[in-house]
């Protein structure tokens, strides 16, 4: 070692930083260019070689170590032909690949009696063409595969779309498409209990992330062949498969029409959940209040199916789309039809009350302590007067503090491992709310309205409504200390009036109180179970009757 | 169908909406100051009249089936004088809701806000023009039907929580100051029912056309109970010459509510729920002046003048001096002007618009 290095070894050295940049081209874009360059043929050659060398550079074979490739010989009648199989490591059933096609394919294929059956009913039947092609073709299907769902596919994009979602193609030489089977076997969820919407009395589970365990347990609560279920794919890369729900007989062909029309006119790359769908597919309107219900409770879509409206399922999500959702609908709950309709109705005015708490009681405060102070009795204003003596800020700022720490501590409740949920509960309501009235930051009243108001808006049924009235509470927590009851009466107003400008999917979002319309008792207020013998005026359904005028017919025998 | 079409519930709360916003305001005080104790016996005498011009404007308007009177005026006069009758109802649903715009401000101000300029009083108002014209036609008249029954439940609430207050007797005499002043003087309390101006253009925009007279009908008969109850409050508790408080009556009924030692002014409520309505009512007028103007001048989109125009009902609100001249402009000027273009104009045009017609059919035959 020099001089030299030692002393810049111990002096001084040259700071060499890692500076990694991504060159941006100005031209690229890369999703097409890796289209461009793949240039994928439609349909597939009758030589195996260039099929394989195409699926090969398609799936990067090279590179992806989840893709395997098994090319091997199929003997029949004495003659080897080559073949090969293709799938991903991780979304098949190995055992069904080994046992019921590698192994039937590899082993059972020398002069099986069903071969010679086949062959010589071929040679009586003048019908049956003699070219080796159809005979290779239905020896393999008919005798070789014993699977239940084998599909022929002739395009690249169609098989290639088939293994991306767990298949195992079956490439074979000579044959001019693949036999797309199905042996899906990847890991998933097992049904259980809702999380989110959490009822005491009634049906107790939820969706999963897979697409036809959830129209299957559509399809079992239903049980009627009048249910249709759609599938759409949606996304240029991920494809996403998505299933439309509609009751054939009940739901407004218009309707159904629209819905399909906005999901097939998405131009987009990819898709990965509901909720950016319920984005894509809804109109827009200033306020952010939701026009399509997400559940994740088959029982309430299922519900709503037999309303007459339209549901959307995206694969890999657990949650259903509704279409159209009203703003009765996002105050209701699953239970409301499950208990008795006095309880129900109960429950329904208290919700609208904690509505009415949620966006305009902390404003209200605002307001009267402002403004209208000749609203309270004399002792109450006494004892806020009493509370806030020592608080040097103004009520605003006072307000805005504690709803804003609210909102910090339901997000990180949100967001927290659940073996730290319980501490931040602690921390929020007690050690900050205590020691911020102590501190003489906040009165002890403003505490009782923010978490009145914290309280009230847990009681909304729907996580989006009750999303966009807590960030509505803030427009009318500022107007209220801008002007009073004056700033609060305006903002209602306009409030009202943007409700009643929403249409969700064709239905004024307010109906049926404005516009009024008959809604034949599916309004907001529950009437008895057997007094609920209409659909929906305002949902225009092909079957009106729900059920039979006298449903209870065991009364009059 | 046509996506602004009316439902008859809305069209009935849209005639009510004019009413209620002018009882907020001093139309119940100016009532009782002209009729005194005769002012049930002569709403009930007004309330036939008006009945009787509704049911006769409906008559007329069988004749032009799906048209309104901007139609009926091209029809009788061409384009010209289409255009004139458009304006003139512009002018007069502008200038009237502008000066009841200041009024309210005004009482507003000394009640609520003493401190602060009416400038930004008016303005809160007006601010709510431009956003929910923006919206589409219907959103301020679904709106409307929401706050309207709203008010008629205050209404109905004050009436009840006052009861204890009443001193019947005060109906004595019940002609008043005689019959002359009940029932020709006080005939000009017909323009309380202001909401008759809209039935002019109303046909076009029903879902039900047919349902015209019925909703025409039933709206004043609604406006003639809820009036009854809004007199009754001031003839019931005060006497009448007595010199009530001039600012917003019906608000210092309201100070009079107290249930028990908790709820004992519940005036701010009121008027919460009132000024909601008067900005419901403000949204409402403009939406049918641009609906007028629109059909005027064949524009075909109205939210370039949604601004203009909201600059211009600045302008005219803060236009008068003070509290007492656009006060006098709602209780002097504007019953005659009301009249004068709802029961005289429109009536004198449908009616030679009818003759016309008429006469047409006879040579046709």
């Amino acid at each position: 070692m020099n001089l030299k290095n030692i002393l810049n070894n111990f002096l001084w050295r040259k700071e060499e930083k890692y500076d990694f940049t991504l060159c941006q081209s100005k031209n690229s874009n890369n999703a097409n260019y890796i289209d461009d360059q793949l240039n994928l043929p439609e349909n597939m050659f009758n030589s195996l070689s260039d099929n394989i060398n195409i699926i090969k550079s398609r799936f990067n074979s090279m590179i992806n170590t989840d893709i395997i490739i098994r090319e091997f010989y199929i003997n029949i009648n004495q003659r080897k032909i080559k073949a090969f199989i293709i799938f991903i490591d991780g979304m098949v059933d190995l055992n069904l690949v080994n046992n019921y096609i590698l192994k039937p394919l590899m082993l059972n294929t020398t002069n099986n009696s069903e071969n010679k059956i086949l062959k010589e009913s071929n040679k009586k039947n003048n019908k049956f063409t003699r070219s080796k092609k159809i005979f290779l073709e239905q020896s393999i299907s008919n005798t070789l595969l014993p699977q239940n769902n084998i599909k022929k596919q002739r395009s690249f994009s169609e098989i290639i779309s088939s293994i991306n979602s767990g298949d195992c193609a079956l490439f074979i030489d000579s044959l001019p498409f693949a036999f797309d089977l199905d042996v899906k076997g990847f890991k998933q969820r097992s049904i259980s209990t809702p999380n989110n919407e959490v009822i005491i009395k009634g049906p107790q589970e939820a969706f999963v992330e897979n697409l036809r365990t959830n129209t299957s347990m559509l399809r079992r609560i239903i049980n009627n062949e009048n249910l249709i279920i759609e599938n759409v794919n949606i996304g240029k890369i991920t494809k996403t498969k998505c299933a439309i729900c509609y009751m054939r007989n009940i739901a407004n062909d218009d309707l159904i029409a629209e819905v399909k029309y906005r999901i097939n006119n998405l131009e987009i790359d990819s898709l990965l959940a509901s909720g950016q769908l319920e984005q894509l597919i809804a109109n827009e309107n200033y306020i952010g209040i939701p026009e399509i219900i997400s559940t994740e409770r088959p029982d309430k879509t299922t519900k709503y199916l037999l309303q007459g409206r339209v549901i959307v399922i995206v694969n890999g999500c657990p949650y259903s789309i509704i279409m159209p959702g009203l703003f009765i609908d996002f105050m209701s709950s699953p239970e409301d039809s499950n208990i008795k309709p006095y309880f129900a109705n109960f429950l329904r005015l208290i919700r609208l009350l904690s509505l009415t708490i949620t966006l305009l009681l902390p404003g209200i405060y605002v307001a009267i302590t402002n403004f209208h102070q000749e609203i309270l009795p004399t002792e109450l204003l006494n004892s806020i007067l009493s509370a806030r003596q020592s608080v040097p800020f103004p009520v605003i700022f006072e307000i805005l503090i504690m709803e804003i720490s609210f909102e910090l501590i339901r997000e990180a409740g949100v967001r927290v491992p659940s073996p730290v949920g319980p501490t931040i509960g602690i921390v929020g309501a007690l050690v900050l709310g205590q020691a911020a009235v102590s501190a003489n930051i906040v009165s002890p009243i403003l505490i009782i309205i923010v978490a009145l108001t914290g309280i009230a808006s847990f009681a909304i049924p729907d996580f989006s409504f009750g999303f966009h009235l807590r960030i509505f509470r803030f427009a009318f927590i500022v107007l209220g200390y801008i002007a009073g009851f004056l700033g609060i009466g305006i903002g209602i107003f306009v409030y009202i009036s943007n409700l009643c400008s929403i249409k969700s999917f064709g239905v004024s979002y307010l109906v049926p109180y404005a516009p009024k319309e008959d809604s034949n008792k599916n309004g907001y207020i529950i009437p008895p179970i057997w007094k609920q013998e209409f659909r929906a005026n305002y949902l225009s359904t092909k079957r009106k009757e729900a059920q039979e005028k006298i449903s209870m017919k065991w009364r009059y025998k | 169908m046509d996506k602004t079409k009316l439902g008859t519930f809305e069209a009935i709360t849209l005639i009510l909406s004019f009413v209620v916003a002018h009882t907020v305001l001093s139309l119940p005080k100016a009532l009782v100051d002209v009729t005194k104790s005769s002012t049930l016996l002569n709403i009930l005498y007004i309330t036939v009249l008006a009945v009787i011009f509704v049911y006769l404007i409906c008559f007329l308007f069988k004749k032009f089936p799906g048209m309104d009177i901007l139609d009926i005026s091209e029809y009788l006069g061409g384009k010209i004088f289409k255009n004139i009758v458009g304006f003139i109802f512009i002018f007069y649903f502008v200038i009237s809701a502008c000066i009841f715009l200041r009024n309210f401000a005004e009482c507003l101000e000394i009640v609520y806000y003493p401190s602060t300029d009416i400038i930004f009083i008016v303005l809160f108002f007006i601010i709510s023009i431009p956003i929910t014209s923006k919206l589409n036609f219907n959103a301020s008249l679904r709106a409307n039907l929401i706050i309207v029954p709203l008010v008629l439940m205050s209404i109905v609430f004050l009436f009840f929580a006052n009861i204890r207050y009443f001193t019947p007797q005060r109906i004595f005499p019940i002609l008043g100051n005689g019959f002359k002043d009940t029932f020709i003087v006080g005939l000009t309390n017909i323009y309380s029912f202001s909401g008759i101006a809209l039935i002019y253009f109303l046909p076009p925009l029903l879902k039900e056309p047919s349902k015209l007279t019925k909703l025409s009908v039933t709206g004043i008969i609604i406006s003639s109970i809820y009036l009854l109850f809004v007199v009754s409050l001031i003839l019931f508790m005060f006497p009448v010459f007595v010199s009530l408080d001039e600012v917003l009556p019906l608000y210092t009924i309201a100070t009079y509510v107290e249930f028990g030692s908790f709820f004992q002014r519940l005036e701010s409520v009121f008027l919460l729920i009132w000024l909601i309505s008067f900005a419901c009512y403000l949204s409402i007028i403009a939406n049918f002046s641009f609906k007028i103007f629109k059909k005027i001048t064949l524009i075909k989109d109205t939210k370039p003048i949604i601004y203009p125009f909201a600059i211009l009902a600045l302008g005219i609100a803060l236009l008068p001096k003070n509290y007492a001249i656009s006060k006098m402009y709602e209780t002097k000027i504007y019953p005659y002007i009301m009249i004068g273009i709802v029961f005289f104009v429109s009536l004198a045009l449908l009616l030679i618009a009818y003759i016309k017609k008429r006469k047409g059919e006879k040579l046709n035959e």
